[in-house]
C-alpha cells in the first residue's frame, strides 16, 4: 500500500488545483473550470488507486442522486417560467438566452458581487436555523457591520492587512453584539427572536440614515447623503491584482465567504458546540435531557449568527462600495433567508445557492436591458425554483401516483388475461 | 472532511458546467447583439426605486419617450434591483450602443463616474446627481434642480391662502397652520421642504409649518396617517414631498375636506377638488433637453447643469379647479415671487439650516 | 411639555385603530392558522395579493365592494398554495412562507406591467371604500369610544366583528375545537376520525382570507390605488403581533393595537417637535417600544404544541 503514503501529495495537488481554478473562474477566466476538473480527477484518481472502483462508484452515485432533485426543480421552474412568458406574449427563448448569458458569462462578475453578501447572510440564517432559531433580522446586523466598517475604514490608519483584519473582526463582533439584547431576551424571558431581531433590523436601518449624515458628505454640501470614502489602505484586495483580465470590481470577499462556509461547516459537524447546536435545533427537550445547556448555546448561536451577517456588511463596504450610502435598499438580509432555505441550511450548499441567486439577479438585469422583458419574471422563477427544490415530497408523491396508475393498469391487463 | 470535499467539488462542477456551456454560446450571442439597430438608442437606468414612482424615474423616462418620438430614437430603460447593478447597467447600455445614458437618482453618482470613465465615447447624464467638475470625465453631466424654488412658490400660495384668504374656499380654515409630509429625508426632499418653509414665512411669518418624515416612498397608509395627524392640528393645506407615500397624504386631504399641494409633476388628477397646485420639477424637460443637446451635437460634459426657474424647469403647475377660487392678489404675489427668484432678488434656501427651520 | 400632553387626545386613539387594523386582521388570521399547527410567515405576500386584486377588480368593475370580495378571495386562493405545500406536500412551513412572499412581489409586479403598462402604482379606482364611513347612530356619540369604534369605515367594522368571530370560533364551536386539536394533538384528533389535513387547510385558508382583507383595507379603503411596497412590512409586524400576543386572537389584537398606537404616537411626536432630534429616532420608536413590551410585559407564552410540525398519515385509500 505505497499509495496511501502519497495521500498528502494528492490532496495538496487537488486543493491547489481547485483553488487556482476557483480564483481563475471568479476572475472571469472560464478555463479555470479545467483546473477544478483536474482537482476532481486527482482526488478520485487517488481514491481509485487507494481503494477500488466499487468504493469510488458508491461515493459518487449517492452524490449524483442528491443533485437530481435540485436539477429537476431548476429545470421545471425554468419551463414553468417559459410557459408564463409565452402565455403573456414574451419570447422565452430570447429571455433565457439573455438571462443565462448575462448571469454566467457577460456579467459573471456582477453575479459574484451579488452573491458575496448573500453567502454571509445565508450562512448566518442557516446557522441560526440549525439551532432552531429564525434570525429574520440579518438585515439589521448587515447594517451594523456596514456602519462599523465605514467608521473604522475612515479612521483606521494601520498597516493594510492588520487594519482590514481588525475591521472584519470588530465589525463582526459589534454586529454580534447587536444581537446581544435579542439573545438575552430569548434566553431570559423567552421573547421570540423573530420579533426582537426584526424590530432591531428596522431600527438599524433608520439608525444608518443618521449615521450616514454624521459621517461626512463633501464640502460642497450637494451630495451629503453618502459618507466620506474609506481610506485606500482599507480596501479589500481584488482579483484584478492576481489576474489582470478579471473585472476590476470583483473583490476577494467571495473567497472569505467560502472560507467562512467551510468554517461554519466545521463548527457544525466537527465540534461539540456544533453537535449541541444541532441537537437543540432538532429537539430542545431531548437536548436538555442529554445535559446540554440550551440557554447558553442558543445565546452563543444567535450572537454567532449576528457575527456572520455583520461580515456581509463589512465585506460590502471594504470590498465594493468603499463608503456607505443612505437608504441602501439592500435586502441582503431578507434574500439570505431564501438562500439558506434553498441550501437546506447546509453551509456548503449556501455558497452555491448564493451564487445561483447572484446569477439570476445579474442575468435578470441583463435580460431586461437587452430584451426589455420585465425583470419580475425572474422573481417568479426564483420562487418556483425554491418551491420545487425544497419540496422534495412532491417527487415521491408524484412517483407514488405514477406507480399506482401503472399498477392498476397492470392489474387490469392482468385481469383481461 | 471527505464528504464535504466531495460535495463541494461536485457542486462546483455542476455550476461551472453551466458557465462553460453558456460561454461557448458567446460568439453566437455577440452576433445577435451586434445586429444592426435601425434607430439610435437613448437609454436610462433607474435606481432601486424603479419605474412607477410618479417622480424622477417616471419623469425622466417620459423625457426619453418624448425625445424618441420627436427625434426618431429608440428609448430603453432598465430598472436596477440593487446597488451592484448600477455600474453594469450604465456601462451595458453604453455598450448596447446608446447615444446617451441617464442614471437617475443621487445614489447613482459614483456609478455614473465609473461607467463614464469606462465608456469615454458615450454621453452620460445623472438626474439629481452632482459631479465634481475638477475630476469628472468630460462625457458626464450632472443635472440638478432647484427644487427649493418650486417649494418656495408653492409656499407663497399656501402661506397666503391658509389664513389671509381662507374665506375663498370652505376647504380652508382659520387656523394659521400648514403641513408637509416627507418621504425619506434625502437631498431633493429637503430642498423642497426648505423652499416651502421659506415661501410660507415670506408672506405669513406667523404661520405654523408642520412636517412629518415617514421614512418611506411607497407606504400610502403612512402618508395618509401623517397628513391626518397634521389636519387634527388645524392644517388646511398639506404639501406632499413623499412620492407614492404622498398619494395617501393627498387622499387624506381630499377626504378631510382640506387642500393639498402635489409634487414633482402636476398631480391635479389625484384629487381634482383638493389640489391647489403642484410644486413641479422639470425632470422630463431636463432629460428631453439633454437628448436634444446630444442629437444636435451640443452636449458638453464634465460639469453640472442646474435647472431652475430661469430655465423654466421649476415653478408650480396650473391651478385647474382652483383657478377661479384663488384671488387675484395671491396670483399677483406668485408672479412677484417668481420674478424675484428669476432676477435673483430672492434666493430660496436649499437646506433646512439655511431656511432656519428645525423640522 | 404642554405640547407633549396635547398629543394624548381622542384623535390619537382613532388613528391607532386605523393604523392597527391591517395588522390586527393579518395577526388574528395567522393566529387561527398557527392554532391549526401551520406556521405562517406569508401574511405579507397574502396582503399584497389581496391589496392588488382588490384594486384590479374594483378598477374594472367600478365597484369597491366587488373589489373587497376579490381581494379577500385572492388572499384565500393564494393561501391555498401554502396549504397545499405544507399539508399535502409536507414542505417546511417557513420555506413555503418565504416562497409565497417572494412570489407575491414578482407576480404583482409582472401583472402590473401587463394590466397597466407600468410598475409602481396602479391607476386610481373610481370609488374607494373610504367614502363609506358610517357613524352608528347613538353609539358614536359616546366620548372617546364613540369615534374610536363606532364611526369608522367598513373594513374596520368588519375587523371588530371578525375578532369576536374568531374568538367565538376558536373557543365555542366544534370545528374550532378540532382546529385547535390539529395544532396540539394531531394524532389524537385523527384517531377520533377528524381529518387533520382538513383542519389545517381550513386554518391556512382562513388566514389567507383575513390577510387578503387586510390588503384590501390598505388599497381600496385607506387608499384608492395599489402601490408596490404599500404593505411595507406589515405582514411581518403582524407575525410579531401574533407571537407577542401569545398565539391568541385577543392577544394579537392587543399587540396590533399597541403597535398602531406607537406609530400614531411617533407621528404626533414629530409634529409637536417635542425633542430636537433626527426624525428617524421617532420613526424607530414603535420598534423599540415593541421590543420593550415583548421583553417586559409579555408573559412567557408558547405556541401550539404541534405548531410547525409536519403531520403525515398513510391511508390505504389514498
Amino acid at each position: 500500500m505505497q499509495i496511501t503514503k502519497l495521500k498528502p501529495v494528492f490532496y495538496v495537488l487537488a486543493v491547489i488545483s481547485g483553488i487556482v481554478g476557483i480564483v481563475m473562474y471568479f476572475s472571469s477566466i472560464f478555463s479555470g473550470f479545467f483546473f477544478i476538473l483536474l482537482a476532481l480527477i486527482i482526488y478520485y484518481l487517488y481514491r481509485l488507486l487507494a481503494t477500488d472502483l466499487k468504493t469510488v462508484k458508491s461515493d459518487i452515485i449517492p452524490l449524483l442522486k442528491n443533485l437530481l432533485i435540485p436539477l429537476i426543480g431548476m429545470s421545471s421552474a425554468i419551463i414553468i417560467g417559459a410557459i408564463i412568458m409565452a402565455l403573456t406574449g414574451y419570447d422565452p427563448i430570447k429571455a433565457y438566452k439573455a438571462l443565462f448569458y448575462g448571469g454566467f458569462v457577460k456579467n459573471w462578475s456582477i453575479s459574484i458581487l451579488n452573491a458575496t453578501p448573500l453567502v454571509f447572510t445565508g450562512l448566518s440564517i442557516a446557522f441560526a436555523f440549525k439551532a432552531g432559531l429564525f434570525n429574520i433580522g440579518a438585515e439589521g446586523q448587515y447594517y451594523i457591520g456596514a456602519m462599523v466598517a465605514t467608521f473604522l475604514g475612515i479612521t483606521f490608519n494601520l498597516p493594510p492587512v492588520l487594519s482590514l483584519f481588525l475591521i472584519f473582526i470588530i465589525g463582526g463582533l459589534l454586529a454580534a453584539a447587536y444581537n446581544f439584547i435579542p439573545a438575552l431576551l430569548k434566553v431570559k424571558t423567552g421573547a421570540h427572536e423573530v420579533i426582537t431581531t426584526m424590530m432591531f433590523a428596522h431600527i438599524a436601518k433608520y439608525l444608518s440614515s443618521i449615521f450616514v449624515r454624521g459621517m461626512g458628505g463633501d464640502s460642497a454640501g450637494l451630495h451629503p447623503y453618502v459618507t466620506d470614502p474609506i481610506l485606500d489602505t482599507n480596501w479589500l484586495m481584488r482579483f484584478k491584482s492576481i489576474f489582470p483580465s478579471a473585472n476590476y470590481r470583483v473583490h476577494i470577499g467571495i473567497l472569505i465567504g467560502i472560507g467562512m462556509a467551510l468554517l461554519v461547516n466545521y463548527i457544525l459537524y466537527k465540534t461539540t458546540f456544533g453537535y449541541e447546536i444541532r441537537a437543540i435545533g432538532q429537539n430542545k427537550d431531548a437536548a436538555r435531557g442529554q445535559g446540554i445547556s440550551v440557554g447558553k448555546n442558543i445565546f452563543i448561536a444567535l450572537l454567532f449568527a449576528g457575527f456572520l451577517a455583520g461580515f456581509a456588511g463589512v465585506t460590502q463596504v471594504v470590498g465594493l462600495d468603499h463608503k456607505m450610502y443612505e437608504n441602501l435598499n439592500a435586502g441582503y438580509g431578507w434574500n439570505g433567508i431564501s438562500v439558506a432555505l434553498l441550501a437546506a441550511n447546509h453551509p456548503i450548499g449556501v455558497i452555491f445557492t448564493a451564487l445561483l441567486w447572484g446569477v439570476l439577479d445579474a442575468g435578470g438585469q441583463y435580460m431586461t436591458r437587452t430584451t426589455q422583458i420585465p425583470n419580475s419574471i425572474v422573481e417568479i422563477i426564483k420562487g418556483i425554483m425554491l418551491f420545487l427544490i425544497v419540496a422534495r415530497y412532491i417527487y415521491s408523491w408524484l412517483g407514488n401516483r405514477i406507480k399506482r396508475k401503472l399498477g392498476t393498469r397492470i392489474k387490469k391487463s392482468g385481469g383481461a388475461k | 472532511m471527505n464528504k464535504v470535499f466531495k460535495t463541494l467539488t461536485l457542486l462546483i462542477v455542476v455550476t461551472l458546467v453551466f458557465g462553460v456551456v453558456f460561454s461557448s454560446c458567446k460568439k453566437k450571442e455577440e452576433v445577435v447583439e451586434a445586429a444592426p439597430v435601425a434607430k439610435p438608442i437613448v437609454a436610462m437606468a433607474t435606481d432601486t426605486g424603479g419605474l412607477g414612482d410618479k417622480s424622477f424615474n417616471d419623469g425622466s423616462f417620459q423625457g426619453l419617450k418624448d425625445a424618441a418620438v420627436d427625434f426618431n430614437l429608440d428609448a430603453r430603460v432598465v430598472e436596477s434591483k440593487q446597488q451592484t447593478d448600477y455600474v453594469p447597467n450604465l456601462s451595458g447600455l453604453a455598450e448596447d450602443g446608446a447615444e446617451v445614458v441617464f442614471g437617475v437618482g443621487f445614489l447613482m453618482a459614483d456609478a455614473l463616474l465609473e461607467a463614464a470613465a469606462n465608456n469615454p465615447d458615450t454621453a452620460f447624464a445623472g438626474i439629481d446627481v452632482w459631479i465634481d467638475p475638477s475630476s469628472a470625465p468630460k462625457n458626464v453631466q450632472g443635472l440638478l434642480f432647484k427644487e427649493q424654488e418650486s417649494g418656495y412658490i408653492a409656499g407663497v400660495v399656501a402661506g397666503l391662502l391658509t389664513k389671509e384668504h381662507a374665506s375663498v374656499s370652505d376647504r380652508l380654515n382659520d387656523d394659521n397652520v400648514v403641513g408637509m409630509v416627507l418621504g425619506m429625508d434625502i437631498p431633493p426632499v429637503e430642498r423642497f421642504q426648505a423652499g416651502f418653509y421659506a415661501g410660507v414665512k415670506s408672506v405669513n411669518p406667523d404661520c405654523t409649518v408642520l412636517s412629518v418624515v415617514t421614512g418611506t416612498f411607497t407606504d400610502q397608509a403612512k402618508g395618509k396617517e401623517s397628513a391626518l395627524a397634521m389636519i387634527e392640528q388645524g392644517a388646511d393645506i398639506i404639501f406632499q414631498i413623499a412620492g407614492l407615500t404622498g398619494l395617501g397624504a393627498l387622499n387624506a386631504a381630499d377626504e378631510a375636506g382640506i387642500a393639498g399641494i402635489g409634487v414633482d409633476v402636476d398631480q391635479y388628477a389625484v384629487a381634482p377638488d383638493a389640489i391647489i397646485t403642484s410644486a413641479v420639477k422639470g425632470i422630463t424637460q431636463a432629460s428631453y433637453l439633454t437628448i436634444k443637446d446630444v442629437v444636435d451635437g451640443k452636449f458638453v460634459g464634465g460639469d453640472n447643469k442646474v435647472f431652475g426657474i430661469n430655465e423654466g424647469a421649476t415653478g408650480i403647475a396650473p391651478y385647474h379647479n382652483w383657478n377661479n377660487i384663488i384671488p387675484g392678489v395671491v396670483k399677483d404675489a406668485v408672479d412677484k415671487a417668481t420674478a424675484d427668484l428669476k432676477s435673483g432678488k430672492v434666493v430660496a434656501p436649499a437646506s433646512r439650516a439655511e431656511a432656519g427651520y428645525e423640522g | 411639555m404642554e405640547a407633549f400632553f396635547a398629543i394624548f387626545n381622542t384623535d390619537l386613539l382613532v388613528a391607532t385603530i386605523r393604523l392597527s387594523t391591517p395588522i390586527t386582521l393579518a395577526a388574528v388570521g395567522a393566529t387561527i392558522c398557527e392554532k391549526s399547527g401551520i406556521v405562517n410567515i406569508a401574511m405579507e405576500g397574502m396582503m399584497i395579493m389581496g391589496a392588488f386584486f382588490a384594486v384590479i377588480i374594483a378598477y374594472y368593475t367600478g365597484n369597491p365592494w366587488l373589489g373587497l370580495v376579490g381581494g379577500v378571495a385572492a388572499g384565500g386562493i393564494f393561501s391555498l398554495v401554502h396549504a397545499v405545500a405544507t399539508v399535502t406536500f409536507h414542505l417546511d412551513h417557513v420555506v413555503s412562507g418565504a416562497v409565497l412572499n417572494i412570489l407575491s412581489f414578482g407576480i404583482v409586479r409582472y401583472l402590473m406591467v401587463l394590466f397597466f403598462g407600468h410598475p409602481g402604482t396602479t391607476d386610481p379606482i373610481p370609488v374607494g371604500l373610504g367614502g363609506y364611513q358610517f357613524a352608528i347612530p347613538g353609539l358614536s356619540k359616546i366620548p372617546v369610544l364613540g369615534p374610536m369604534f363606532f364611526n369608522q369605515t367598513p373594513i374596520i367594522y368588519m375587523s371588530f366583528i371578525l375578532i369576536v368571530g374568531a374568538l367565538f370560533f376558536l373557543k365555542k364551536t366544534k370545528v374550532g375545537l378540532h382546529l385547535r386539536a390539529a395544532g396540539e394533538h394531531p394524532l389524537a384528533l385523527e384517531t377520533i376520525g377528524v381529518s387533520v389535513y382538513k383542519m389545517r387547510y381550513l386554518g391556512v385558508v382562513i388566514s389567507g382570507l383575513f390577510s387578503g382583507l387586510a390588503g384590501a383595507y390598505l388599497s381600496i379603503e385607506n387608499a384608492v390605488s395599489f402601490t408596490e411596497g404599500m404593505s411595507n412590512g406589515r405582514g411581518f409586524i403582524a407575525l410579531a403581533a401574533m407571537i407577542s400576543g401569545g398565539w391568541t386572537a385577543l392577544g394579537s389584537f392587543a399587540a396590533a393595537l399597541f403597535f398602531g398606537f406607537a406609530d400614531a404616537f411617533q407621528i404626533r411626536m414629530q409634529i409637536f417637535k417635542v425633542l430636537p432630534i433626527p426624525a428617524e429616532i421617532f420613526i424607530i420608536f414603535p420598534y423599540i417600544a415593541t421590543v420593550i413590551a415583548v421583553a417586559g410585559l409579555v408573559k412567557k407564552s408558547r405556541p401550539p404544541r404541534a405548531d410547525g410540525i409536519d403531520f403525515m398519515i398513510e391511508r390505504e385509500d389514498g
